[in-house]
């Protein structure tokens, strides 16, 4: 037998091609492999639509893990009527024509039940669209664009099956406009990546907290490929607000949080991306001014998120961010309750169980309005979030004030 | 600091230093091997998660993960070149999806090692300079590094020792038909070149967040700071990615942040579009 010296001299090629490849679809695969393992013909399966490669790959990828930890929750509890739950994973990449055809893939190859995602806006507006062709429930844990509740408002009977479990983006300014004149800021700086949320959110917010005699004196997006963090940092600190909103979900609100401290070390920021909720992150900024963090919720707001930081910190080997992760793992836990509560899976049973109970999760108890969005705000019966302040020796929760 | 647009342009002048420490590998292993390696910033990242790892387990210092950085893509590197990029150099398409291949590959490894997340080691304060100019500690390090980086490579190119790397990168025939070992040399090369990439990603990890994709953007623009610079003059290489980095800043300042990139993808294109060579060509070879 002879062999091609040729082949030889290209075997190193193929076989790196081939890692290459089988390490890139085995670490994608093994984040639902407990779930994936037990999929069986009888099972339920909630189809995730996360992005676990690309710019937001650290979020999706907490996604992924709080959806996976909430369906063993549910599983522990005895599984819905009997079955077993399971999870499928469809990759986004944070694009929205991978969003549309993962969820696609989810709900016609995989036969999901129901969907909980996308990650961005831009991702969970393409995939309503498939949820509603295909009467599938979709749940949308982190996606806060307005577009999402109007559709359902002004187009009910195609998108009754859309639910939002995370704050719209009013929700969202509200609740940081009672935090800032909390802390009394009369001007502030808004920065963040260039996406559909930031944008639309520095807009919503500069509406929101304007009755207050709140302002913004700087605001600037940055591309999120390559940020030109040097030129914003220093406008920003020139611009001498008393704090700086940092709106980015991915690794770059580090990076940026560094520059500003470099810049401005007195200067107070504040994170509502997520990103900074993680504690090793914290570790590394220095503290010379503060650093605040807004989360859904986060340890010792409640038994139940005690318990779920707790399971998470067991599970995966660090805390939860607070919000990439816990609006996740609630939006799991609403759809299982209300499999249980309908007594079926079936799209039709489940819809009008969501339109009118009330679901228990990390957060508080979620209850949605006639466009289908969860009530979060500041009024009573409202879900309320938490703001944290990082310390050197931890996290301690400074709004709202606790009773 | 009564305006701060001084702080601007000197926060790219340090961007720029980071533009030139990758550039200086990149036009090593362009000018002497003559490929286009799109692993390059994968060993940035490598030099980046060396410097968290030594972090932590106490050790934050930088300037001591960069030599092992080194050390280690030096072994990866030469590896890589001897197992891959030597059989399949000829082949123009199929080394740089191969290279590619390897940084992916790569990635995909950092994340299963270190998960997806970002990860981070504390900068430490900048020092105050006149004015109240902010000179931020890695900015200076990333600066002086490139510049000593680019002289050493200066210097080795026009000094004795570099004979074989010029002949080499002027006509390897020639080079081999006088006794040089030519192989062994660009392994030799592409190893060094890769093991002054880890460097640089150690030296430069406490200034953004650690993360398995973070060698792109500085894979990029080394790209086409060397390409736009030609590689041929290493002083150009330099004032170049100075350059840049400068004129990124200013335009995110004066223009918008969002602007910054395409800003200087054009000026690079345009600058292309006249001298397609390079802006530095020996003479005889101008297009």
């Amino acid at each position: 037998m002879t062999v091609n010296p040729r082949f030889l001299l290209r075997l190193p090629l193929l076989l790196i091609g081939q890692a290459a490849l089988s390490l890139h679809f085995f670490s994608l695969v093994s984040l639902a492999a407990p779930a994936v393992a037990a999929s069986r013909p009888d099972a339920l399966k909630i189809g995730v639509l996360a992005p676990l490669s690309g710019p937001y790959a650290a979020g999706g990828t907490s996604f992924v893990q709080a959806a996976t930890l909430a369906v063993e929750q549910a599983n522990a509890e005895g599984g819905v009527f009997g079955q077993r739950v399971t999870i499928a994973v469809g990759d986004t990449q944070g694009r929205v024509d991978v969003a549309k055809s993962e969820a696609l893939r989810l709900v016609s190859r995989e036969k999901a039940s129901a969907l909980v995602g996308a990650y961005l806006s831009e991702e969970t507006v393409g995939a309503m669209e498939v949820a509603a062709a295909h009467r599938t429930v979709l749940l949308v844990p982190v996606a806060a664009t307005a577009e999402i509740t109007d559709k359902v408002r002004q187009e009910y009977k195609r998108y009754r099956y859309v639910f939002r479990v995370g704050y719209s983006l009013p929700q969202w300014a509200e609740m940081i406009a009672a935090f800032l004149s909390d802390r009394k800021v009369r001007r502030y700086a808004f920065v963040g990546a260039g996406i559909r949320w930031n944008l639309e959110l520095g807009e919503t917010l500069e509406r929101v907290v304007a009755p207050r005699g709140i302002t913004p004196v700087y605001t600037a997006f940055y591309s999120p490929g390559n940020p030109a963090f040097d030129a914003v940092a220093v406008a920003a600190a020139a611009a001498s607000p008393d704090i700086v909103i940092l709106a980015d979900p991915g690794r770059n609100s580090v990076s940026f949080l560094k520059r500003l401290r470099e810049a401005a070390p007195a200067l107070p920021a504040l994170s509502i991306g997520g990103a900074l909720g993680d504690a090793r992150l914290a570790a590394s900024i220095p503290l010379s001014a503060p650093v605040y963090v807004q989360a859904a919720a986060w340890r010792g707001v409640s038994p139940a998120a005690t318990a779920y930081v707790e399971r998470y910190e067991r599970r995966y080997g660090a805390p939860p961010v607070g919000y990439s992760d816990t609006l996740p793992y609630d939006a799991v836990t609403v759809l299982v309750a209300a499999w249980r509560k309908a007594g079926s899976a079936a799209t039709e049973a489940v819809v009008p169980v969501l339109e009118r109970g009330a679901f228990p999760g990390v957060a508080g108890a979620y209850r949605f309005d006639a466009a289908h969005q969860a009530r979060w705000g500041t009024g009573p019966g409202a879900l309320h979030g938490t703001f944290v302040r990082w310390e050197r020796g931890g996290a301690l929760i400074v709004f709202p004030p606790r009773q | 600091m009564t305006s701060p647009l001084p702080q601007v342009l000197l926060d790219g002048l340090f961007a720029g230093g980071t533009y030139a420490l990758m550039a200086a590998g990149m036009a090593l292993i362009l000018g002497v091997v003559k490929v286009i390696n799109l692993s390059h910033g994968a060993f940035f990242t490598l030099g980046a998660y060396v410097a968290y790892a030594l972090a932590e387990r106490g050790i934050v210092s930088p300037i001591a993960a960069a030599p092992i950085a080194a050390v280690i893509a030096f072994a990866f590197g030469v590896f890589l070149a001897k197992s891959f990029v030597n059989p399949v150099r000829n082949h123009p398409f199929a080394l740089p999806v191969g290279t590619l291949a390897c940084a992916l590959l790569f990635e995909q490894a950092a994340q299963m090692a270190w998960g997806p997340h970002p990860l981070s080691i504390e900068a430490g304060a900048p020092w105050i300079g006149p004015g109240g100019l902010v000179i931020r500690r890695w900015g200076v390090i990333a600066f002086l590094s490139s510049a000593a980086l680019l002289g050493g490579l200066k210097w080795l190119l026009s000094a004795r020792p570099g004979l074989p790397l010029r002949l080499i990168a002027e006509d390897e025939e020639i080079a081999g038909s006088l006794g040089m070992d030519v192989e062994a040399i660009r392994y030799l090369t592409f190893g060094g070149a890769c093991a002054m990439a880890a460097a640089a990603g150690a030296l430069l990890s406490p200034s953004g967040a650690v993360t398995p994709t973070m060698g792109r953007a500085p894979l990029l623009l080394s790209l086409v700071v060397v390409i736009v610079a030609g590689m041929d003059s290493v002083a150009v290489i330099f004032l170049l990615s100075i350059g840049l980095g400068i004129f990124g800043n200013a335009c995110a300042w004066f223009l918008s942040p969002q602007w910054s990139y395409v800003a200087l993808l054009a000026a690079v294109c345009l600058l292309l579009s006249t001298r397609p060579a390079g802006i530095v060509v020996p003479a005889g070879r101008r297009d």
